[in-house]
Order: structure tokens, then sequence, then C-alpha cells
């Protein structure tokens, strides 16, 4: 019982390097993907926002790509988790928030393709956003 | 007795929209709410109830660290 309540659902927002990531695009997620899976987490969705240019410099970069995972992991991981991310290079920054807002959806849906169906129903269409942001970060140029 | 009169409406964005919590990847509605300089709108200024004021000010500081928004301009 207690081993369920421990383990939670989380997002985590990766800003890789685009020098790397527009290289080598697939080692790169592989390499998050197996820190994730080797501190126990499971995967339930990683998709790509796409290269972006930031809103400001971090460490000499200007641009960078980011990518979005949705996994469960204990929460007794995310330590490990995150310090893991510090210590790689492709990593730029890195964000895990808890998002119960989606373990709701899941919960609600059976069991069977549960994971595919709150993939459809999350809740930020995420090529609008980007759209959104590429024209806000434009008129921040401007500025 | 004096009658009670209601805003049929609400002032707060969020609460119109019916959104719960702000999403930090939220750029459509983010940018709207800090002034030029990247500052973040008073709840005066901005309308919002106390739920989505604070709500909006995690989200901010969050999208400020992935560099999503400005922390300066």
């Amino acid at each position: 019982m207690k081993e369920e309540i421990n383990v939670r659902m989380y997002e985590g927002l990766f800003l890789l390097d685009n020098a790397q990531a527009s290289l080598e695009w697939d080692n790169v997620v592989k390499h998050i993907h197996d820190i994730l899976q080797k501190n126990g987490a499971e995967i339930l969705k990683s998709e790509k926002w796409g290269e972006k240019k930031l809103a400001y410099k971090i460490n000499g970069h200007k641009r960078g790509t980011y990518l979005l995972i949705h996994f469960h992991a204990k929460h007794s991981a995310i330590t490990t988790i995150k310090r893991d991310f510090q210590l790689s290079d492709c990593i730029i920054r890195s964000l895990i928030v808890k998002d119960d807002k989606i373990e709701e959806l899941s919960q609600v849906v059976p069991a069977e393709g549960g994971a595919e169906k709150t993939i459809d129903k999350l809740p930020e269409p995420v090529e609008k956003d980007l759209q959104a942001a590429d024209a806000s970060s434009k008129t921040a140029d401007t500025v | 007795m004096t009658k009670r009169r209601f805003n049929k409406t609400s002032k707060c964005r969020f609460c119109r929209m019916g959104i719960d919590e702000v999403d930090y990847k939220d750029s459509q509605n983010l940018p709207k709410l800090t002034t030029s300089q990247g500052k973040l709108f008073s709840r005066k200024r901005s309308g919002n109830c106390a739920h989505h004021q604070h709500s909006v000010k995690v989200s901010i500081k969050r999208a400020r660290f992935m560099a999503l928004l400005p922390y300066v301009t």
C-alpha cells in the first residue's frame, strides 16, 4: 500500500543542447530515457517540442531543443534522477514537476490501453503553444 | 434589507475559462500577465482571484527558469 502511494506521476521538461540534439537526436533521447529507467521510472509519453529561441542566454546557448516526458516514478528516486540530469552534458536545464491532473485522468480510463487514451486527453496543444511561443519570442525581439 | 447585487461574470480570466491550475507551458496566457519588462502584474491589475494569482506566480517562475519567459528585458 505504501509503495502505491509513493509512486506518482511526474512531468519533466528538458532543455537540450542544440548542437548535439540536431546531430544525434535519437541518442540524446535514449540517454535521457536510460537515466529515467535506471532509476525505476516508467515512461508514459515522450514528445519533442522542437527548437526554440531562449528568452535569455544560458552558458552561451541562444537556442535550445525542448523535450517533454511524462513518467511514473517513486518520489524517493526523484533526487537521484535530478542529480543524474545535472551531471549529463547534453542537458542544459531540466524541470521535474508533480502532475496529479493527468494521474486522475489515467485512473478514470480503464487499464487496457490507458496510456494511449491519456495521451489523447492531454490538455496542452503543443503545436499551438510552439507557434504562440515563437510569436511571443519574435515580439520580445522587437521590444 | 438592502438588495444584494451580483456580478454574473467573474473578473478572473482563469475562472471564466474554467481552468483549474495555470500551466507553466501555457505560452498564450502567461506573457499577458507580465509587463513589458517581464515583471508580474499585481492582483489588482490582472484581476485574478487569489487562487489563480498564486498559480500564475508559480507557473511564471517555472517558465522563467526554463527560459520560456525572460527574467528581465
